[in-house]
């Protein structure tokens, strides 16, 4: 037989495609789960809506019906105040009772039993009709009508609401009566008559509220979650389920190569992804054409005129692209399970994760530009919402759709490009394919003793801690000397501790607890650390100033605010505990220990890893929260970082982080000479110069070439040169 | 027998680290070769290094050190030349339950680049060369575990490989289904194809290699005929392969060295 030396690429990935696809279409069960019970669940959807959102109409309907009105009406005036109410109630023109009751009936009632009657709801109201209340009301001042209800069943407020509208037209009768006798005329009660003009056609009959955009947000979410669950099984199938049917080492010795497998593997899911985001759209659609029909009145859902083929291109343009991008990130999920089960443990939060992310796309700011586009999972959302408009905004201009369109699709195209390579490499990992029963969960197993954590389990404590942190927020006092202790306790030690105590590790390694130097060496090494710590602060501080002016958030000044309460409040050790040591103790072992040492893996002699030190240095940046900060801490996670790579000790970074900390104190401590600064940490604004004193930032440059200079001098000198060796793997 | 081996091993050595922070050697060092035509039982005890060896010989795994040839092209520079030489069957039977044997062969016929207007006569001669004909269109799932088999090792002969290596094929079957499986290897060999088989059912391919390479602790502990190994081993009295065998590896675990 002849065969070509090999296949092409494209074919082999095609005849793995089709394999993949033929085998999907007879699975039957999968084929119903995945495009027809989504497709089945929207007229249930839809009608779920429709009666909900028409009892929620009844229900405001039925409060603002106009209702019957008993008023029971007693004292001397009694009559004459009736009068003057028939008379309102015969001659008000239809057009002015806006609010007003069905009806109003009124009926003439004895102080002593008008209580009675009200509780027995025979009258809904009761007016006393004092003596020289009829002549007040001819006369010029204003007559207060007291009203009485029931205490055991007080009038309701549609009652209410529309016995006062009554009560207008009494008074507005009262009011031209008034006028008629002084003699004046009766516009003087009108003085403006506005008319709109230039409509075709009068204008709209009924003011309408538009829920295009609100629809369509929950829409675009549910979309993407359904998206990604069409994706779901076919991944879980296209790997996991191989492995665990024994048939991938069949595909894997194809003639081929493994990228070609994964594209082949690619193509079979992004297919099946597409034919469920085309099947879900047409559902949404039709179901959508029908319920739309039975919007309340005064409700539509339409998009401006002209813009419906650009919008629905748009969208679709944008989802085809996360179709790929959710095909490929279950891949690249699915790629360490070694069966359908696993894979769905794997898989399964990553969706809920990845719905999370989409969800911010509805968020009030995620509308700001083309590029929030490229944010994957949300960004095609955002396309789809400044084609089709929001509430506040009309859709954007053709040229922001096409150039955010643009950047989706880029994203899309250059993200599950990674995620294919990542799963090429997961499925030539040996480990991965032959050996255990389940390799994904290793960073879950307890593991022997050993030098550091590895990649994975650097992040453990660091998504605990996240975690500890949000749920924290609302769970610690606002009192800053409980809170600092509860939050580092919560947020850093305790997810610390644990992960210590599961993974076994080496302390003294992972946490570089060893002196920088010898001798002098150590302590220029630890000063140097200070100098720098301190010299970043001002040196940040000035830069904050210069470039962020009042562009700081509410939350940023709020903090600032309590931070220099405590300061001025306690005792200047508790706040400097508090301030500096606790959190350059307790963040330095997390970040420059566990976190760095993880990610670095072994030392190698003259090698710095920077990608290690920019990623601790990026998670200690979030850690704070607060984006004023990030910029500021991700240098000083940068310094903090490279000054354990490079000096092997924690020490030098510890007392980075101390003197960088306790720089709010000293300055508030000069606060009289250096007012500036001082408001900048009081107020966490710009103050009126909007820089620091040219001496003062000076100073701190110099503290930080200072540092830096003593710290290389210390290294260089060190005799410990060579990188300790442990025993352990 | 031709000069060249289709296949050839030359000191193959595949390490592996293992969960404890340790190494563990799982191949250390085997060589061996097969010949066009020519049928070789690769045999040892489970764990012995089989199972790595063949997935060394079919590049599913890097070596270590050391390197294989299949048909010329060798693991490391030309997995993909390799892949091409091959028919590969592993020791799990390797068939998807919901595909028919037709669109099975079919497939893998279109992943090995055979020509369109080829492929329906190559797919048709392997259903009748392995008896498949009567059950070519029904879901692999429902065939019985010798019909499986048989589509497995189709699957790996539908670009008429050269070289065929086959891991525990006989596992999963019964008597009859392992001398069907076995006879057809024999025509197979008989063909010109050079078979490496996996096994530690000696008793069926006793009388049917040419060859046998016992492998023990992932070291070769003894190669050659059967008759040449019984003599080997137990020149003392008459026996079978299995004693031989035993006597083999039992002299490894003893620390005699790699031979008599």
């Amino acid at each position: 037989m002849r065969l070509p030396a090999h296949p092409a690429t494209f074919a082999a990935a095609l005849a793995i495609a089709r394999r993949d696809l033929l085998e999907f279409v007879r699975d039957r069960r999968t084929l119903v789960v995945t495009l027809l019970l989504p497709m089945a669940t929207y007229p249930i959807l839809a009608l779920a809506t429709a009666l909900g959102l028409r009892t929620a109409t009844h229900e405001i309907e039925a409060r603002m019906a106009p209702v019957k009105i008993q008023v029971g009406l007693s004292g001397p005036e009694a009559a004459r105040l009736a009068g003057l109410m028939q008379r309102v109630l015969e001659s008000t023109p239809r057009g002015e009772r806006g609010g007003w009751p069905a009806a109003v009936e009124l009926a003439d009632v004895t102080d002593a039993d008008a209580a009675k009657l009200l509780d027995d709801g025979a009258i809904d109201l009761w007016i006393t009709a004092r003596r020289g209340l009829v002549a007040d009301l001819e006369a010029s001042g204003t007559v207060r009508l007291p009203v009485q209800v029931s205490a055991d069943r007080p009038a309701g407020a549609n009652v209410r609401e529309q016995f006062v509208a009554f009560t207008r037209s009494l008074g507005r009768q009262a009011a031209r009566e008034r006028v008629r006798r002084a003699g004046l005329p009766a516009t003087l009660l009108d003085p403006l008559d506005v008319v709109f003009e230039g409509d075709r056609d009068g204008g709209p009959p009924v003011q309408t509220q538009n829920v295009l955009s609100t629809l369509a947000g929950g829409v675009l979410v549910l979309l993407t979650v359904l998206t990604l669950t069409g994706a779901f099984y076919p991944a879980i199938d296209a790997i996991a389920g191989e492995k665990e049917r024994g048939t991938i080492e069949t595909l894997l010795i194809a003639p081929c190569r493994l990228i070609d497998v994964v594209f082949g593997k690619f193509l079979s899911v992004v297919a099946i992804t597409l034919a469920t985001l085309v099947a879900n759209v047409a559902s949404i659609t039709a179901t959508a054409a029908v319920a739309l029909r039975s919007l309340p009145q005064g409700v539509v859902a339409t998009l401006p005129e002209g813009t419906l083929a650009l919008a629905a291109v748009a969208t679709v343009a944008a989802f085809a692209g996360m179709a790929a991008l959710a095909a490929a990130t279950c891949l690249a999920v699915t790629t360490a399970s070694k069966s359908g089960k696993e894979a769905q443990n794997t898989l399964t939060p990553v969706i809920l994760l990845v719905s999370a992310v989409a969800g911010t796309a509805l968020l009030p700011g995620m509308r700001g530009g083309p590029l929030l586009a490229a944010v994957p999972f949300a960004g095609q959302i955002v396309v789809a919402r400044l084609a089709l408009g929001t509430a506040a905004e009309p859709p954007a201009t053709v040229a922001t759709i096409v150039a955010s369109l643009g950047i989706s699709l880029l994203s899309s195209l250059l993200f599950t490009w990674l995620l294919l390579r990542l799963t090429t490499h997961g499925l030539a990992d040996e480990d991965m394919l032959f050996r255990g029963p389940d390799v994904a969960g290793t960073a879950f197993h307890r593991p022997v003793r050993r030098a550091r954590p590895n990649v994975i389990q650097a992040f453990l404590p660091l998504v605990a801690g996240f975690a500890g942190l949000w749920y924290s927020q609302g769970l610690v006092p606002s009192d800053l000397v409980q809170a600092i202790p509860l939050q580092q306790a919560v947020a850093v030690l305790l997810p610390l501790a644990a992960a210590m105590w599961w993974q076994r590790v080496d302390l003294r390694g992972t946490f570089s607890l060893r002196r920088p130097a010898e001798g002098l060496g150590s302590t220029a090494a630890i000063a140097g650390g200070a100098l720098l710590g301190a010299g970043l602060f001002v040196v940040g501080a000035a830069i904050l100033l210069a470039f962020q002016g009042d562009g700081i958030s509410t939350e940023a000044r709020q903090l600032s605010a309590r931070l220099v309460s405590l300061i001025q409040k306690q005792p200047w050790w508790l706040a400097w505990t508090l301030i500096a040591v606790v959190p350059a103790v307790c963040e330095e072992l997390l970040f420059r220990g566990w976190v760095l040492a993880g990610l670095a893996g072994r030392p190698k002699p003259g090698g710095v890893p920077w990608a290690a030190i920019g990623i601790q240095a990026a998670a200690f940046a979030l850690f704070h929260l607060l984006p004023e900060r990030m910029p500021q801490t991700f240098v000083l996670g940068l310094v903090l970082g490279t000054l354990v790579v490079v000096t092997r000790s924690i020490l030098p970074a510890v007392a980075c982080h101390l003197a960088h900390n306790s720089m709010p104190l000293a300055i508030l401590g000069l606060a009289g000479d250096v007012p500036d600064l001082a408001r900048m940490v009081e107020t966490g604004e710009a103050a009126g110069s909007g820089r620091l004193p040219g001496w003062i930032v000076a100073a701190a440059a110099l503290a930080v070439v200072l540092g830096g200079g003593l710290v290389a001098a210390a290294v260089r000198r060190s005799k410990f040169s060579d990188h300790p060796r442990s025993p352990l793997p | 027998m031709a000069a060249e081996p289709t296949i050839e091993a030359v000191g193959l050595v595949k390490h592996y680290h293992a969960g404890d922070g340790g190494v563990v050697r799982a191949v250390n060092g085997v060589s061996f070769t097969v010949h066009a035509g020519e049928m070789v039982g690769l045999l040892g005890a489970n764990g012995a290094g089989k199972t790595t060896t063949l997935r060394m010989l079919a590049t599913l795994l890097k070596t270590t050190a050391g390197t294989a040839r299949v048909a010329g092209c060798d693991v490391r520079h030309d997995p993909v030349g390799v892949r091409q030489q091959l028919g590969y069957v592993s020791a799990t039977t390797g068939v998807p339950d919901r595909l028919s044997p037709r669109e099975i062969f079919t497939s893998f016929g279109r992943l090995h680049g055979i020509p369109p207007d080829e492929l329906p006569a190559r797919v048709d001669t392997l259903l009748r060369q392995l008896d498949l004909r009567g059950c070519a269109d029904r879901p692999a799932g429902r065939l019985s575990s010798g019909q499986r088999q048989r589509v497995s090792l189709g699957r790996a002969l539908v670009h008429d490989p050269p070289a065929l290596v086959l891991d525990e094929p006989t596992n999963a079957l019964d008597v009859v289904g392992s001398r069907d499986l076995l006879l057809l290897l024999g025509e197979l060999r008989a063909a010109g194809h050079a078979i490496l088989l996996s096994t530690h059912r000696l008793h069926e391919i006793e009388t049917r290699c040419d060859r046998f390479v016992i492998i023990h602790d992932g070291r070769v502990v003894a190669t050659g005929t059967r008759d040449g190994l019984v003599a080997e081993w137990i020149p003392d009295r008459a026996g079978e392969l299995e004693d031989a065998f035993f006597a083999a590896i039992g002299r490894q675990a003893a620390g005699a060295g790699g031979g008599p």
